[in-house]
């Protein structure tokens, strides 16, 4: 076994023996499972759309925020976690080579990415196609393959967005703190609204072409460009995590 | 084979080591002794490739950490003994580490057996007792059964009865040809655990060498007699330092007290009374580093 495979194993090994994983995942499948449910209990009232239409469908499918939000803090909690429990201090100490360190808790996201995002948008949809059925419903839309696997890859560059900045940050708080604030102030309230011509073209407005059936014109990239913009955004922090951790000293 | 080499370390204009050099063999218990703020876990720090030096080289087997080939199976470092996820239990902890550094998962179970820690294996470290994370921090450091063992403070936690399982345990490891370097500020229980001493001030070198050595070297030989001008003024004579301590006592450092004797008698003084009073290793490190020691550095090799 190469040292990377090595390492990757024991970055999952860690990922799976703490909570975090398992409450991660906990919290994002009954966020998504609740969403769906009430969306299918007030469909139809107050001047939502009824159940079974293409707007209503839509709405139940939007699974892919708590996917990638929940991502993003696993990702966080598995880099940041590092210097808050000290366990840096022994990966350092086997992984003397800091950038065999990071390439592995990467890989070991990016493996944990496409399981809990895809369990949670998987969980969902199951809900979404059992309220349909239950209401006499059996059609979903043509493009939700696609949605879903958009979806999987989306969360999954978030949780290695959160991977980055658990590193550059080192601090589960601060990067949380930090990540939120971006996402809802800086893009969602102040660019989106000021310009979104720019905004579709930063991490959440890449993110929302891929997560969101419901985005489409001209203020929304392509599937195939947000996935390059999102990767770009994801190599570019993974790269800086990677010299930052390389060059600092561990207190 | 652990070797320092002009070693400097600066945190913005403080420096923390400055041009520290010394070596430590296999075989013995080495203490790395100093005040708080020394620099001793810095210097550990940057041994263990944590820290980069500013100058100066500190090599393990004759590489830096970062270039040895297996880190893990050639050095066994126990720096901290909070390093450990509160969740996950002892035993995850182990496998973890023998799975990242390729260790066969069998010494998991050797190494809970050495620290005494078979039965809390499946408890979670966050309920683990201070002795209890001592314990499991040096299970980690031997998983790889290592040649070199490094080791900051792992006496601090621990119960009588794990303060003397720590110091038989460290005694069997030198027996076995490692090499032990150990920093402790417990002076007494340090006394009777290591070989010999690197004692490091201001982050210079204050002494290195065999602690019984050491202390020769820095012993007082006090002689009380009728002539203690004459017995100074013999003993400066052959380069010898006194100074008189008392209206009929002369004092010398460090010097053979049977060549002081010889001295004396050379030079016709009567000599009433010669002591000669050793320091323990808690003098010899207070002697050491106090301000009034200044940078005098004092080595001495093993006989």
């Amino acid at each position: 076994m190469t040292a990377i495979a090595r390492l990757t194993r024991a970055e999952l090994r860690k990922l799976a023996t703490t909570p975090a994983f398992l409450i991660t995942l906990a919290i994002a499948v009954a966020l998504n499972v609740i969403a769906v449910v009430v969306d299918a209990a007030v469909a139809g009232k107050n001047g939502t759309p009824p159940l079974g239409t293409t707007a209503s469908t839509d709405q139940m499918l939007k699974l892919g925020a708590v996917c990638c939000v929940a991502m993003l803090v696993l990702g966080i909690v598995a880099a940041g976690g590092e210097y808050r429990h000290r366990t840096i201090v022994p990966a350092m100490l086997i992984t003397p080579r800091r950038a065999a360190m990071v390439a592995a808790k990467t890989l070991a996201l990016l493996i944990g990415g496409v399981v809990v995002s895809g369990l949670t948008f998987g969980l969902g949809l199951a809900t979404v196609v059992i309220e349909l059925s239950a209401h006499g419903f059996d059609q979903l839309p043509p493009s939700t393959g696609r949605l879903f696997a958009d979806t999987v890859i989306a969360a999954t560059l978030f949780g290695l967005i959160g991977v980055a900045l658990g590193y550059i940050t080192r601090s589960t708080v601060a990067a949380v703190v930090g990540a939120i604030g971006w996402v809802l102030f800086v893009e969602l309230a102040i660019l989106h609204t000021v310009a979104p011509q720019l905004a579709k073209w930063l991490i959440t407005g890449a993110a929302t072409a891929l997560t969101d059936p419901t985005a489409h014109g001209p203020g929304t990239l392509a599937p195939g460009a947000a996935i390059t913009v999102l990767g770009a955004y994801t190599l570019l922090l993974l790269a800086a995590a990677t010299q930052l951790v390389q060059r600092r000293d561990v207190a | 084979m652990i070797r320092v080499d002009h070693l400097t370390k600066r945190y913005g204009t403080v420096t923390a080591i400055d041009g520290l050099s010394f070596e430590v063999g296999p075989g013995r218990v080495t203490g790395f002794l100093g005040p708080n703020g020394a620099g001793k876990t810095t210097t550990l720090r940057i041994l263990l490739g944590l820290a980069a030096p500013d100058g100066g080289t500190a090599t393990i087997n004759g590489a830096r950490y970062r270039d040895l080939p297996h880190p893990a199976r050639t050095v066994g470092a126990a720096l901290e003994n909070d390093c450990f996820h509160p969740g996950r239990s002892a035993i995850e902890h182990l496998r973890v580490m023998t799975t990242a550094a390729g260790i066969p998962r069998s010494r998991i179970a050797q190494v809970l057996g050495m620290t005494g820690l078979t039965e809390a294996r499946h408890r979670q470290v966050g309920g683990f007792s201070l002795g209890m994370r001592q314990r499991l921090t040096l299970a980690a450091a031997l998983l790889g059964d290592p040649g070199v063992l490094i080791m900051d403070e792992p006496l601090n936690g621990l119960d009588p009865d794990g303060i003397r399982w720590m110091r038989d345990l460290l005694r069997q490891l030198a027996g076995e040809g490692r090499t032990v370097l150990v920093s402790s500020h417990l002076l007494a229980e340090a006394a009777q655990t290591v070989d010999d001493v690197v004692v490091i001030n201001h982050g210079r070198l204050a002494a290195q060498g065999p602690v019984a050595q050491l202390a020769a070297a820095t012993s007082t030989t006090r002689i009380r007699t009728p002539d203690t001008a004459r017995l100074i003024s013999a003993l400066a004579r052959d380069g010898i330092a006194a100074h008189l301590a008392e209206a009929d006592t002369v004092e010398v450092r460090g010097a053979d007290p049977d060549r002081v004797a010889r001295i004396a008698a050379a030079g016709g003084v009567v000599v009433l009374e010669l002591s000669r009073h050793t320091d323990n290793l808690e003098d010899l490190f207070f002697d050491l580093t106090s301000p009034r020691t200044g940078d005098r550095t004092l080595e001495v090799s093993p006989s």
